[in-house]
């Protein structure tokens, strides 16, 4: 059923309150997004403006059921979704989670010239390559028993760390310091455990990737400054989760909140959209359970980062000094924060599918050095158009819970991008136009072509012109390693 | 549809698999067919080694996701890539369904060459299991990638 959108002005458009929708629901799309979403709706059983009109029906949802300008369907939320809720009259939804519990991005600053990369370019990609472990069923050195398993849970990052993995200046630099407290190992199965023996420390297959990229253009100099990030700067990229451990606990955690939903006679207007009351012992274990999972993936990622540090300082004789910690901040989560809104300071539960937080200036949480600026945005783009790094401000803070995009956003279906192309085609085409890729897979490749993605420069264009993030640089991709 | 077969379905991040055949169970053994189509090229290559799966659900729906999910699950603890399977058993009522299986597969170790994607999760998502009016069962469902 073609879903009725209103225009409230250039770059935000709202589907407003009807049938069971608790709020409104906001999209943010310029006229020719829009266009393409409506299509959508009207002509494919996958529907992204369905699914923002279905989360606003979830019981507590505050404000309004939001996606950002990448939004494009996922399973229950649509990605780019954000809803917030309220901890006492609200539910936990796994499906505003995913099932790759806080993937996310880590950016790193290397102290060495473009030129130096442009020289070196085969050395570095395929010292990354043998460094970090990519693809389907890739094993990580970082081998580990269940005790020490239970404790990544519970410390993250800081677990990584203390094996030799990455400095400790990096936690600084990490979303919660690499830690977020009541996370609870008896919550995550055997099973969950077990998958993830061999696999921290590993990038995954799919869209995860790492990149050698290079500042390309800086928009906001005081920001950028406050970053780090210089014209031709070099910056590394990881974009990965908490691997098979998250996917597990979404897996075991889909019958207990389906029951849940049963129970609590929560209305499911989706399949997908199961819930459990915040309060419940089955939505309190979730999100205990979740939370491990997002130290997991910070674990993953300080795991990763170090493999990327000792590569760097193997190729270039670099010191710890050389290479910094940007930021890292997760994409699929879930949140207790601390918001301004028209009733006053709350407490809210905020679900972000692929949405990133981006805090504005003088938030606690963002890290001392950028407190003035705002939090860092790590948007990745695709392996052969620019990423982005933006940062958070207060119009974003009152509109969205501080939130972002995450990437460009798929506007084409794998199997779509199969078709139109093939992966020897698309490697070719980016080392013309000076972009090495590694992959293990070619099909990966095609699937993951620039052109199955939308144009991530206008994503942005529509968050900055709706003044909800603002971009500080625009990265641009030199070498792409893909799982 | 006739017969039995399967197929994978435009999903713009995702992928639907659906399923369909004479029995509940040979629309099951399909939809994972579809599955195992999306994890490993399967050319050149057979089943070495044998793997029990026993599950249930609390309706043929929910047996089929469960059933998905434990396949996902079992193969990476195994650490192998599936290539074949056959439901020995299907049976159920009310809220209690269940099924035997024995899968084939083969070391990933030994096929690194033709693993293609990894998959995350059976979403309930496009989640169904149904009788159509010519008799055929048809399953799916979108899985995570």
């Amino acid at each position: 059923m073609k879903v009725q959108v209103e225009k409230i002005d250039e770059f935000l458009w709202e589907i407003p309150r009807s049938g069971n929708m608790l709020v409104p629901g906001r999209i943010y799309a310029d006229d020719e997004s829009m266009t393409f979403l409506l299509e959508e709706s009207s002509t494919k059983q996958w529907d992204a403006l369905a699914q923002v009109r279905n989360v606003a029906c979830l019981p507590g949802i505050v404000g309004a059921s939001m996606a950002m300008a990448d939004i494009h369907p996922g399973y229950g939320f649509p990605i780019g979704g954000v809803g917030a809720f309220d901890p006492g009259e609200g539910v936990v939804s796994i499906a505003g989670v995913g099932f790759d519990i806080n993937c996310g991005v880590r950016s790193m600053v290397i102290d060495i010239t473009k030129e130096r990369i442009e020289l070196n370019r085969e050395r570095v990609a395929e010292e990354l390559f043998n460094s970090v472990p990519a693809g389907v069923g890739s094993k990580g050195e970082f081998r580990l028993s269940v005790p020490e398993i239970d404790r990544i849970l519970t410390e993250g990052a800081a677990f990584a760390l203390e094996r030799g993995y990455g400095v400790e200046e990096d936690l600084e630099y990490v979303e919660e310091r690499g830690t977020v407290a009541g996370a609870d190992p008896s919550a995550v199965s055997p099973r969950a455990k077990e998958r993830q023996l061999r696999q921290v420390g590993t990038l995954g297959s799919g869209n995860h990737y790492l990149e050698v990229q290079y500042v390309d253009e800086i928009y906001d100099e005081e920001a950028a400054s406050s970053f780090g990030l210089i014209p031709d700067g070099i910056v590394v990229s990881i974009h990965t989760g908490s691997r098979a451990l998250g996917h597990q606990i979404g897996t075991d955690y889909q019958s207990v909140l389906r029951q849940a939903s049963q129970k609590y006679k929560i209305p499911l207007p989706e399949s997908e959209l199961i819930a459990a009351p915040i309060q419940s012992p089955e939505g309190r274990r979730y999100i205990s359970a979740v939370r491990a999972g997002i130290n997991c993936a910070f674990a993953n990622r300080q795991a990763i980062s170090g493999l990327v540090r000792d590569a760097f300082k193997r190729l270039f004789r670099l010191s710890d000094g050389e290479i910094r910690t940007l930021y890292e901040v997760g994409h699929n989560n879930l949140k207790m924060e601390t918001h301004d809104t028209a009733e006053g300071l709350r407490n809210l539960l905020i679900h972000r599918k692929g949405a990133t937080r981006a805090f504005a200036a003088g938030r606690d949480e963002v890290p001392e050095r950028y407190r003035r600026v705002g939090q860092p945005v790590l948007v990745g783009g695709t392996m052969g158009t620019s990423s982005f790094i933006l940062v958070g401000t207060e119009q974003g803070m009152t509109e969205t819970f501080g939130s972002a995009i995450h990437g460009a956003g798929r506007v084409k279906s794998r199997k779509k991008a199969l078709r139109d192309y093939r992966g020897n085609d698309v490697i070719d085409d980016l080392a013309c136009s000076g972009i090495l890729i590694r992959t293990r897979s070619r099909k990966g490749a095609a699937e993951e072509a620039p052109g199955a993605y939308k144009d991530v420069e206008r994503v942005v264009a529509i968050m900055e012109g709706a003044g909800v993030n603002r971009r500080v640089a625009r990265l641009r991709p030199m070498i792409c390693i893909k799982g | 549809m006739t017969g039995r077969g399967h197929e994978t379905l435009e999903h713009t991040a995702d992928m639907g698999l659906r399923g369909w055949g004479g029995t509940p169970a040979e629309a099951f053994e399909e939809t994972a067919l579809a599955m195992f189509d999306l994890m490993i090229d399967k050319s050149g290559i057979s089943a070495e080694d044998d793997y029990s799966l026993s599950i249930g659900g609390r309706d043929l729906t929910g047996l089929l996701i469960e059933f998905l999910n434990e396949l996902l699950s079992l193969a990476d603890v195994e650490d192998s890539a599936f290539v074949s399977i056959s439901i020995e058993r299907l049976q159920g009522e009310g809220e209690e369904w269940d099924l035997d299986a024995v899968i084939g597969g083969i070391p990933r170790g030994k096929c690194r060459k033709n693993l293609l994607s990894e998959v995350k999760a059976a979403t309930w998502y496009g989640a169904s299991v149904d009788r159509e009016g010519g008799g055929l069962w048809v399953a799916g469902c979108v899985v995570d990638l």
